[in-house]
């Protein structure tokens, strides 16, 4: 390959720029706060982040043009927390991930970690997470348990990871493969925190995130390149009261909100849903894409050759799952040219099973 | 000396690893005056076998599969016909063969397992063929890196008063007397040029793109005074070498590198070099930096393991966070800074502590009070000459 050829050249020059152009990190940690109509959340969550063992160098609050009083809240509590805050307001709403990008690219420290309005952080979380950390260099990215709490603060005696059905995988692998990143949604973002080069690889944003049928959420987007280029360790412990709202952004199905969910994702599918699933699975394809450019301009080969197969496999399902089409006939013709053997054969026989049987509830939104 | 203790020292095989060479180096300097040694490749020989001493038997099995229960007999009767009293497993494979001996009753001769595995950052899993060969067939265990210790406590279950860490050594004997190469006049390397060697064979663990992306940070000025010398296989893996090409070609790096493939005399390389660098994904020892040290070479290595995690701050190299190019690049920047005197005496600070930490003498001593450690506690003949 000449080094003339354009192609590898603007690689060469995006990796080049991912480590030249780095900000040197000028504090040890950072915590990265997205707020939105939050004035009823926010004190209790800025007193539990005042009361941590291991107190931030930095809180860097992103506010996504709020019409209550939650900035006027943060500016009021201010001058008593002892760390630094700096707010900055949006002008008009850019929505919870995309506000997230321009919180992290504030970020000055050496680690950072995520964090909602609503929530409720136990004093032991930022050194538990940095303790991770500094006990194995190695660590790109660790997240944590957390208890479920109700709007009034008490626990619902449940886990998060439990309620998301992760907890057996998580506590069975601590450590998340990126195969493991790209197929499920794992993390939430304010049990995260990770090391600069993380977010240095992850920003910017890439547009395809963006996605109306199957959007990709800062916190899974930021796991899935710290798997690929690095470690993700998950921590069984419950490190903060997540709490469980009606006005959510991204949440947990609790009480009758599961069987609600539930109802609509069968009936989206029984009424025509394939095109749209159809349209999600090359979505995430092309999200997989371009997490495995970024791992393969950082050098991560085997990562990113592992990326673009899974997103291969996606758009090969996405195939089978066009309305309309020989679902069967499509199926088979996906098998590799040898056949693929009985296990091809099962495979592709799965797909067809998966094309026609709904797709598990989305969860109820919940707003960072 | 008939009440000797005669250890039965287990692995996989007799190539050359740094696993396979922490075995040699423990078995060969046990004191002879209390343990008699014998040395079984569960799979098959290889190079080290001619390493080991003398009056240390060795017997390949010649085992095809971990659960191969032929050689769980073979391996049984050497065990019974040799008196063995104490099995010294290295590697997990070796483990779980031994442990098998151990729960089909075949064996009943305390087992220590030192565990070397080296894939952290991919797997802390405890599946149950791991977890119960462990917790059942395994009487000590001995890990070379604080990370692996703390799972066989917390993730397994040990009992901690069991669990040991033991550092691996560096034989020094291996590198008095060597010649250094002539490395500028072999590969044709600018006279004035600072050189790095990497001993690493070429494969995903290690981790060279980080390197390269640092040398691609550096300076200009300071690059143009760097050369690398990659000395390891670029047969291990050939996609990753195919892709590591394609990044020093991308950065223009071609002519800062030479890539030397696997070498039989790394100790002539690395004393002919200026510094060693090592950039990997994961490690335990590395046992190369301890080569770097007793090279008398400054070294710039990622924090990965035991190793550079007791040489922090000690002033003998750097150790940037891994898969970190920006930190890489400073401490590269830092090392190609230096004048030659200043390098020189840096690594002779690091040849005299790896003699203070890291001899074999030590890790030997460490291993030898384990051994009678868990004789004592399974109330079996502690070795004569004991000291107290």
């Amino acid at each position: 390959m000449s080094s003339a050829d354009p192609a590898p050249r603007a690689a060469a020059d995006a990796a080049r720029s991912i480590d030249r152009l780095r900000r040197r990190p000028t504090l040890d940690l950072s915590v990265a706060l997205c707020t939105w109509n939050g004035e009823r959340w926010i004190r209790p969550f800025l007193e539990s982040l005042a009361a941590q063992h291991h107190l931030p160098d930095e809180l860097v609050v992103q506010d996504d043009a709020s019409t209550d009083d939650t900035v006027a809240a943060i500016r009021d509590l201010t001058p008593t927390l002892p760390f630094d805050v700096r707010l900055e307001v949006n002008r008009q709403r850019v929505g919870s991930t995309a506000n997230f990008a321009l919180a992290l690219e504030r970020c000055r420290g050496r680690f950072v970690a995520l964090a909602d309005q609503d929530d409720v952080w136990y004093p032991e979380k930022l050194s538990r997470l940095v303790h991770e950390f500094e006990r194995d260099p190695i660590l790109t990215l660790v997240f944590s348990d957390a208890d479920l709490i109700g709007e009034d603060g008490r626990s619902l005696d449940r886990g998060l990871w439990d309620t998301r059905q992760v907890g057996r995988i998580l506590r069975r692998r601590p450590i998340v493969a990126e195969e493991l990143a790209a197929t499920t949604a794992l993390t939430t973002g304010c049990t995260v925190m990770m090391r600069r080069r993380v977010v240095d690889a992850a920003l910017p944003f890439p547009p395809e995130l963006d996605h109306p049928v199957a959007p990709m959420r800062h916190d899974r987007w930021l796991t899935l390149i710290a798997a690929a280029v690095g470690t993700v360790e998950a921590i069984p412990e419950r490190l903060l009261g997540f709490r469980v709202h009606g006005s959510q952004e991204t949440g947990v199905l609790v009480g009758a909100e599961l069987p609600k969910a539930v109802a609509t994702s069968v009936g989206s599918n029984l009424l025509g849903g394939g095109g749209r699933r159809a349209d999600g699975l090359r979505a995430r394809a092309d999200q997989l894409d371009v997490a495995a450019e970024r791992a393969e301009l950082l050098g991560d080969f085997g990562e990113a050759a592992t990326l673009r197969r899974i997103a291969n496999d996606f758009v090969r399902r996405a195939r089978i799952d066009e309305p309309g089409r020989g679902r069967l006939r499509l199926a088979l013709g996906g098998l590799p040219p040898d056949g693929g053997g009985v296990r091809g054969l099962g495979t592709a026989l799965l797909d067809v099973v998966r094309a026609m049987t709904p797709s598990r509830p989305k969860p109820a939104p919940r707003h960072a | 000396m008939p009440d000797r203790t005669h250890v039965l020292v287990v692995n996989d095989s007799m190539m050359v690893g740094g696993a396979e060479r922490v075995a040699v180096d423990i078995a060969n300097t046990l004191d002879r005056n209390r343990f008699r040694v014998t040395f079984c490749s569960t799979r098959s020989g290889g190079p080290l076998t001619d390493v080991l001493t003398e009056d240390t038997d060795h017997v390949s099995l010649g085992r095809t599969a971990t659960w191969d229960l032929r050689k769980v007999v073979a391996f049984s009767r050497l065990v019974s016909e040799r008196q063995i009293d104490l099995i010294h497993s290295h590697g997990r494979g070796s483990m779980k063969f031994v442990a098998l001996a151990r729960l089909s009753g075949l064996v009943r001769t305390p087992h220590l397992f030192h565990d070397h595995f080296g894939r952290l950052h991919l797997d802390r899993s405890a599946p149950i063929g791991l977890r119960e060969a462990l917790r059942r067939g395994v009487d000590t265990y001995v890990g070379v890196d604080e990370r692996l210790c703390d799972w066989a406590r917390r993730t397994i279950g040990l009992d901690p008063t069991t669990v040991h860490l033991v550092r691996s050594g560096v034989d020094l004997t291996r590198f008095d007397g060597i010649v250094p190469a002539d490395i500028r006049s072999i590969w044709a390397i600018p006279d004035d040029a600072v050189v790095f060697a990497m001993a690493a064979n070429f494969r995903q663990q290690k981790d060279h793109p980080t390197l390269f992306r640092a040398m691609a940070a550096l300076p200009k000025r300071l690059l143009n005074r760097m050369h690398l010398l990659a000395i390891g296989s670029t047969e291990a893996d050939a996609d990753y070498f195919a892709g590591c090409l394609r990044m020093l070609d991308d950065f223009g790096l071609r002519d800062h590198v030479t890539t030397t493939g696997a070498r039989n005399d790394v100790p002539e390389l690395l004393a002919g070099a200026d510094a060693g660098v090592l950039c990997a994904k994961n490690e335990t020892g590395p046992l190369v930096v301890l080569e770097y040290m007793a090279s008398s070479l400054p070294f710039v290595a990622t924090d990965t393991g035991e190793v550079t995690r007791a040489v922090r701050g000690l002033g003998i190299g750097w150790t940037p966070a891994p898969r970190d190019a920006i930190e890489v690049a400073d401490a590269l920047a830092d090392a190609l800074e230096m004048r030659p005197d200043e390098r020189v005496a840096m690594g002779v600070r690091g040849q005299r502590i790896a003699e203070e930490l890291f001899s074999q003498t030590s890790v030997t001593a460490s291993v030898e009070a384990i051994y009678d450690e868990t004789m004592e506690r399974l109330h079996r003949p502690v070795p004569v000459g004991k000291s107290t």
